[in-house]
């Protein structure tokens, strides 16, 4: 099974990622699957329906607000980073789980490299399908250079101003 | 001043130390130039005509004595004896060796210094008043705001790869020496008849190849309602400012192509959504108001003997006090601008001598402040009346006693062709050459406030489109001519210049010059300055003198 | 006639190609009469992505019987800042230095596009 990064209980480990992902014009495989915003409207509640675990993938030029009302059933949420200059990914994610509350998986996928792992774990994203080979320890060791942040933000760091206060 | 604490120090650092291993890893072939190339732009480093150049922030144009003296080192140490204050009142070093500029962002973060974010696509080091805290006009201090945004800018998670750069100025005062009006966001403080502190946000103003004066989305923000407007703004620009041309990806183009109803509506609608949630505290901001309200001043009368009598006796000292001294809030202070424009030098440029000699009066005459304006000059905001000689005196001897501060030689020049890699044309010896043929200060004083800009590209950095004459260099079959403008300002009367006519050669642009302060000279009505007797006439007869003289 | 030009990675320095080496000075630089020499030249140049960056052929001419950059900007980039005529490569001096100051030309790269980008 295919590797991905992964946060969990706040420490990056490789794990085993269940999800195939399925373009438009393939034949759907068996199992869990991550598909694009237009195959979730037209297939996604038959493929729930079978009791499979069902992802949508986000372009950049997508909104997320069209995905608000199906969010409680996913499992997956993926950002699309077709060039990792691309920073609209970074408002999806923040809005999923700020505006929207999503509790699921997001997952950044595209040109994910590991010198943007501070600001996709701060815009919310626990998953990475990396672009550039890196390890978890490189992913956390890139992730964690910062001892201190100025905003709030999807990942739960205190702020500066807040560490100040409580000072 | 703002002193930083802790988790500010820390943070650089920890930056640097950051973009020391992406150095390593770069250095040691382990990622590509193409995805290098942003991780160096967010630290300042650019790849110019003959090395590197690093571009160091000056958050908000203030610095102290320590940090310009660290600037002077290391322009001794790692560059050739000199920087270049920019019109983003940054400075850069131009013959920078990538290998050492790790070492160079670790030396600047002891001094708290940096160069994050002073390019890239994201947001850019803060524009303030040079004169804030000094100035009895301001209704607020502008830096505390300033301040404000630096720390919510730094690394923000979500606006960090915007589609294209993003540039802020915070003014509190009528008189804007910000250029607000030609920024992403331009922010004035007002204040609501009921004596409540807010903004005038100001949103899609810009240069460049499409010049736009911004246009104002609110008139009145809350101050406390700051940031959660600032993420709506940022997120309606993210989210839908176009990527497809980098020509076309500023905000002002977003702006410009939804009108300016439409998009705030838009930020508006996202700004509900928001909430004040995204506000910083009150207590935060109150924090660093405390840090910038500190200041020791004397009491004094308004009338300097010795000034007066300094005057009298030394008609140099008499002639800078005219045109380099400005009225400061408190009785018996002054402000001084330092004119980095001295006559055919290099327009911004310092050397490090130099550099050291201004922090040097600074500490000593100076309250250890000491600022950067846009226009390329610095300013020392807090300076007693009775030490106002003491302090020309030392600049004389360092050559920083140029007394043209807003006249026709103080000029703003991009470093153009001579460095610039994005350059069609050469900005500095033009400059330098109206500044020769204008070197006789009786007649400068007779022309009086004349802003001349000069860019060497339509990117603009010399703020060419906001000249009172602005100029700007193009490529035409391979030969360097330079288009005039008229009529500019980038003031609280923002205006983009108008077109004189065709391009001129280089040898042509001095005598256009002089030929356009001839036809202002005959034009001027009593107490018009330039810019008024352009209103006034229109292009007209300027266009008719120049072109006419070409035949 | 071309020459073949980069920037030094590690350093940013303008370097010329010689002979599969990179050189500092304009007055070294290998001279290609015919576009395939030169095109394969530039083809391994641009195979040292980690030692050399914006590999480029550029267009010479005729100067006081020497060879000079066409372009005003790459023969700036051949002397340096001439604001500053002790900066850079200018400031060795001598026949080859003020052949270059003197050559007439475009003041723009032939075949550079879209420099927003380069940065």
């Amino acid at each position: 099974m295919p590797k991905l990064i992964r946060i969990e209980d706040g420490q990056f480990v490789s794990a085993d990622d269940p999800f195939t992902h399925v373009a438009d014009d393939e034949g759907m495989p068996p199992g869990d699957v991550i598909i694009s915003l237009t195959r979730f409207s037209a297939e996604g509640d038959a493929l729930i329906s079978q009791g499979r675990a069902v992802g949508v993938r986000i372009e950049p030029d997508e909104e997320v607000e069209a995905l608000a009302y199906d969010l409680p059933k996913l499992a997956v949420v993926a950002v699309a980073f077709p060039k990792y200059r691309d920073g609209r990914g970074f408002s999806t994610s923040h809005l999923l789980r700020q505006r929207f509350g999503f509790k699921g998986e997001v997952r950044a996928v595209g040109e994910v490299l590991r010198e943007e792992a501070n600001f996709l774990t701060r815009c919310g994203c626990d998953s990475f399908e990396t672009a550039d080979g890196s390890s978890p320890e490189q992913w956390a060791h890139a992730a964690n250079r910062h001892r201190h942040v100025y905003q709030r933000a999807s990942d739960g760091r205190i702020p500066a101003f807040t560490e100040r206060a409580e000072s | 001043m703002y002193q930083y604490d802790t988790i500010d120090k820390e943070f650089l650092a920890d930056r640097a130390a950051e973009f020391k291993q992406q150095v390593e890893r770069r250095l040691a072939g382990e990622i590509t130039e193409d995805q290098f190339k942003m991780l160096r732009l967010r630290n300042g480093l650019y790849l110019q005509l003959h090395a590197y150049m690093l571009r160091v922030a000056i958050p908000y144009g203030s610095l102290n004595a320590t940090q310009l003296r660290k600037l002077a080192d290391i322009g001794r140490r790692y560059d050739k004896g000199y920087g270049h204050f920019t019109t983003r009142t940054n400075l850069q070093f131009h013959w920078i060796k990538l290998r050492e500029a790790p070492a160079i962002l670790e030396e600047l973060a002891t001094v708290d210094l940096h160069a994050i974010q002073t390019s890239g696509n994201c947001i850019r080091n803060v524009t303030s008043d040079p004169y804030a805290g000094a100035t009895a006009e301001e209704i607020d201090d502008p830096r505390v705001w300033s301040e404000a945004i630096r720390q919510w800018s730094m690394l923000h998670p979500e606006f960090s790869h915007l589609p294209r750069k993003f540039k802020f100025a915070v003014t509190a005062a009528p008189k804007d020496r910000t250029a607000a009006r030609v920024h992403d966001i331009g922010l004035v403080v007002r204040r609501a008849r009921d004596g409540t502190m807010g903004f005038e946000v100001i949103v899609g103003g810009g240069m460049g190849r499409t010049p736009y004066v911004g246009p104002t989305i609110k008139e009145f923000l809350p101050a406390n309602r700051l940031f959660s407007y600032l993420d709506a703004t940022l997120r309606v620009y993210n989210r839908h400012g176009r990527r497809d041309n980098a020509y076309k990806a500023r905000i002002k183009i977003l702006v410009a192509a939804l009108g300016a109803e439409e998009f705030r509506r838009q930020v508006e609608e996202e700004w509900e959504k928001v909430g004040p949630g995204a506000d910083m505290p009150d207590t935060e901001i109150a924090r660093i108001r405390a840090a910038f309200s500190v200041k020791a001043f004397d009491t004094l009368v308004n009338r300097s003997e010795a000034f007066e009598t300094a005057k009298a006796a030394d008609p140099a000292f008499a002639r800078f006090a005219r045109n380099n001294l400005k009225p400061h809030k408190r009785p018996g202070y002054t402000i001084v601008e330092i004119s980095l424009k001295g006559i055919g030098d290099t327009p911004g440029d310092a050397t490090s001598d130099q550099m050291d000699a201004v922090a040097d009066l600074g500490e000593r005459y100076g309250q250890n402040d000491i600022r950067i304006t846009h226009e390329q000059n610095l300013v020392l905001p807090h300076v007693k009346l009775d030490d106002a000689h003491a302090v020309f005196q030392g600049l004389a001897a360092a050559g920083l006693a140029t007394p043209n501060i807003n006249l026709i030689s103080d000029i703003i020049a991009c470093p153009g062709l001579d460095y610039c890699a994005l350059a069609n044309a050469r900005a500095i010896p033009i400059a330098q050459d109206i500044a020769h043929r204008f070197a006789d200060q009786d007649r400068a004083e007779l022309v009086g406030e004349l802003k001349i800009k000069i860019s060497g590209c339509i990117n603009a950095c010399g703020h060419h489109h906001v000249g009172h004459i602005g100029i700007l260099g193009v490529d035409k079959k391979g030969e360097e001519f330079y288009q005039l403008t008229l009529g500019g300002s980038g003031a609280e009367d923002a205006e983009v210049g108008k077109m004189l006519g065709p391009a001129l050669p280089a040898d042509r642009v001095t005598d256009a010059i002089d030929t356009i302060v001839e036809v202002y000279l005959r034009e001027r009505a009593d107490g018009e300055r330039f810019l008024d007797t352009f209103r006034r006439t229109g292009v007209a007869p300027f266009k008719e003198a120049v072109y006419a003289e070409a035949h | 006639m071309k020459a073949l030009t980069a920037n030094r990675l590690d350093d940013g320095e303008v370097v010329f190609w010689n002979k599969g080496a990179w050189v500092e000075r304009f007055a070294d630089a290998e001279l290609f009469a015919d576009d395939a020499t030169g095109e394969a030249a530039e083809g391994q140049g641009k195979s040292q992505p980690n030692t050399v960056i914006d590999v480029y052929l550029i267009d010479l001419i005729e100067s006081e019987g020497l060879w000079a950059p066409l372009s005003f900007r790459e023969r700036i980039r051949a002397l340096g800042p001439l604001n500053h005529p002790t900066h850079g490569k200018q400031a060795e001096g001598g026949a080859a230095i003020e052949a270059l100051r003197h050559a007439a030309g475009a003041s723009r790269s032939t075949g550079r596009v879209n420099l927003i980008k380069r940065k």
